[in-house]
């Protein structure tokens, strides 16, 4: 019989690693000048101008675009409720809420539809022997040597009624006029997908990589079916990737600005053309100042929901 | 009553052949095995890596599908199931728990997976923290447990849902000396306790003669010999498992005469000997003899080798004393201590142990 000695929480070999860690992050603290190049870039483009858009939407447009130095929240109101031009009488603004909840639905369904497209795919870039493994994600960023817009600008030649699918379809007679996509939803959530399915991939392909594939031979051994190793085994482990590939497709996804511009035409605005059209024809910077900080409190909202509720499981993987 | 009993082997390996990669580059792992492992017996697969030993537990397990041959569980042909239809577990080399999974949630999830009630899986993974001896980390990731710790939750996992048969791949590998000792004892309790058919892959052929009822000795896709750990290491029946278990003496002899499956061999131009085997009279053959099966005697004694003496190996529990025969050969014969008497150059006689000296083939 043996006792079970080695139970007892802090063997020597655990002091001396916790030793080490103290001493690793000593030297951690004294690398903290190796940050600065990046916090003094993201200081001075990202948080200046962030602060520059707070102070915007608390004042009042200007009649040729820019601002007029008076305080005022009518940029949130107007967000929300449209004050009648002649009685005064306020209702909700359903034209604003309407384009950010149907960004929001575009951009929750191309990140849903990306999932489903990039998880086989990084699976199957994951399973391959590790100097194949370099050629696959080298195609995967392929798309990145090419601007959005010119690739934008194609699949719309691609999917418009006199387009190469369209033609095709007609030409072997299986439809006979054109099926409309282009300037409708289904485009610019196809566009979407298609903008954004790498980020999707490569954060997946980076949790599956490190997916021992002995554990799927050890849920098989313990009477898992397939379809229980990838629900029990291979999604939990990948969260971490899922997560973050969700993440990466949804925010810019909501914020799209090219690809529903092009593919919906103007007509299926998502929230970037809305901003983009305050700064613009409409001249109301501190409407469209508005609408850019909502969106932002919309996100990160999500994201701190995430961290309260997901983030438990993400410690492994 | 008189019960007859079940004599029907828990695994039956019949005729399998397995290879990997084709062309050029095959390779045959396994070369028309047959073997049979009895019920509630601590089974071991012993050989060199590459031998097909793991090939062999992978078959068993299902992971690998056989190009021919059968493997029988209880009687019944098992070779095409997929590994969650067969009632075998494996404890794998590196445990392989999940690491996103406590350490009873670990254990739960075979039992889980068939379905099992809740009450009956809860108290299957209490009894199986208590064999293992690990009620109080139940709680624990599998990242903060010790190397130890998470064999014994392999071990659990994979008893809990009471196979027929357990596989265990070389379960001790990863283990500093000291806890595999440990661990050797441990496997042997739980397998008397559970009274499950233990299947072992070990490249260690001291863990294997400590653990095993019988053992299976492989090397190049084939099995050498299968026997009691006794029969392995006292009477080897070919040269590779002689080489392969323990120090052992590989000297030369010649058949003078032959009769009903005994003979006279000459030991080293030196000695006669009447040994079991079967050869022509004037072939040499290959003779094995243990170090500690080999004494000294005094100098001129009749059935002795004489020897001169080369050097003097202490290692702790004894001492080796290398000679060197009149034909050149080196001998080693095993001393208790330290005091061997004897230093380099000196003439020595060995004597042998009566049945210590074994024929090999080829």
């Amino acid at each position: 019989m043996v006792a079970p000695a080695d139970i007892s929480p802090t063997s020597d070999s655990q002091k001396l690693a916790r030793a080490r860690q103290i001493d690793a992050r000593r030297k951690r603290n004294t690398r903290l000048y190796l940050l600065l190049p990046g916090l003094v870039i993201i200081g001075l483009f990202g948080l200046m101008p962030l602060s520059i858009t707070l102070v915007y939407s608390f004042l009042k447009p200007g009649s040729y675009g820019g601002v007029e130095w008076v305080f005022s929240l009518d940029a949130y109101v107007q967000f929300f409720v449209e004050r009648d031009i002649f009685d005064d009488t306020l209702s909700p603004n359903w034209a604003y809420i309407s384009i950010f909840s149907r960004s929001i639905g575009l951009s929750f369904g191309a990140t849903l539809g990306a999932l489903i497209l990039g998880f086989p795919t990084a699976y199957y870039i994951a399973s391959k022997p590790a100097h194949q493994r370099n050629f696959w994600l080298f195609l995967i960023t392929l798309p990145f040597w090419t601007n959005l817009l010119i690739r934008t600008y194609a699949m719309l030649i691609i999917i418009r009624d006199q387009g190469v699918i369209n033609l095709a379809l007609m030409n072997a007679g299986i439809i006979d006029k054109p099926i409309s996509i282009l300037y409708t939803d289904t485009a610019v959530f196809i566009g979407l997908i298609y903008s954004y399915l790498p980020f999707m991939v490569l954060p997946l392909y980076a949790s599956l990589e490190k997916l021992d594939l002995r554990l799927i031979e050890a849920a098989y051994d313990l009477y898992a079916s397939r379809f229980k190793v990838l629900t029990k085994i291979i999604l939990p482990l990948a969260k971490p990737g899922i997560v973050a590939g969700c993440i990466l497709v949804f925010i810019p996804g909501l914020g799209a600005y090219i690809t529903p511009e092009l593919l919906g035409g103007g007509k299926k605005l998502m929230i970037g053309n809305l901003i983009a059209i305050q700064f613009g024809s409409s001249r109301n910077w501190p409407f469209g100042s508005a609408a850019a900080l909502i969106l932002m409190a919309v996100v990160m909202l999500a994201l701190l929901l995430y961290v309260r509720h997901g983030a438990k499981g993400a410690r492994h993987g | 009553m008189n019960q007859p009993q079940d004599t029907t082997p828990a695994i039956s390996v019949r005729s399998l052949v397995k290879t990997f990669g084709r062309g050029a580059e095959m390779i045959t792992a396994l070369n028309n095995v047959s073997v049979d492992i009895r019920q509630n017996e601590f089974f071991t697969l012993l050989g060199p890596s590459g031998c097909g030993k793991t090939t062999l537990l992978r078959l068993i397990a299902g992971f690998e599908l056989p190009d021919q041959g059968e493997v029988l569980l209880h009687g019944k042909e098992i070779a095409h199931l997929p590994p969650h239809k067969r009632p075998v577990n494996t404890v794998f080399q590196n445990y392989a728990l999940f690491p996103h999974l406590s350490v009873s949630r670990n254990i739960a999830f075979g039992l889980e997976m068939l379905g099992w009630d809740k009450a009956k899986v809860t108290a299957t993974v209490e009894r199986m923290l208590e064999l293992v001896k690990l009620e109080p980390l139940a709680n624990r990731m599998p990242d903060q447990l010790s190397g130890g710790q998470q064999q014994r939750v392999a071990l659990a996992r994979a008893l809990a849902p009471e196979p027929r048969v357990l596989l265990l791949d070389e379960p001790l590998a990863a283990l500093d000396l000291k806890l595999r000792k440990d661990m050797q004892l441990e496997l042997k309790r739980l397998q008397d306790e559970t009274g499950i058919t233990f299947v072992f892959v070990t490249h260690d052929q001291e863990e294997a003669l400590t653990m095993s009822d019988r053992i299976a000795v492989m090397s190049n896709g084939l099995i050498q010999q299968v026997g009691t750990p006794h029969d392995i290491y006292y009477a080897p029946e070919t040269r590779f498992v002689a080489d392969f278990i323990g120090d052992i003496n590989i000297i030369r002899g010649e058949v003078n005469s032959t009769s009903d499956g005994s003979m006279q061999v000459t030991l080293a131009g030196d000695l006669e000997m009447t040994l079991a085997g079967t050869a022509s009279v004037g072939q040499s053959v290959a003779v094995a003899i243990r170090p500690e099966r080999s004494h000294f005697a005094v100098v001129g004694a009749p059935e002795t080798l004489s020897a001169r003496v080369t050097d003097n190996v202490f290692f702790g529990a004894g001492t080796n004393i290398h000679l060197m025969l009149n034909n050149g050969q080196g001998f080693i014969v095993r001393i208790q201590g330290q005091e061997s008497g004897c230093k380099p150059g000196d003439t020595v006689a060995i004597a042998i142990e009566r049945d210590a000296a074994k024929v090999l083939d080829n």
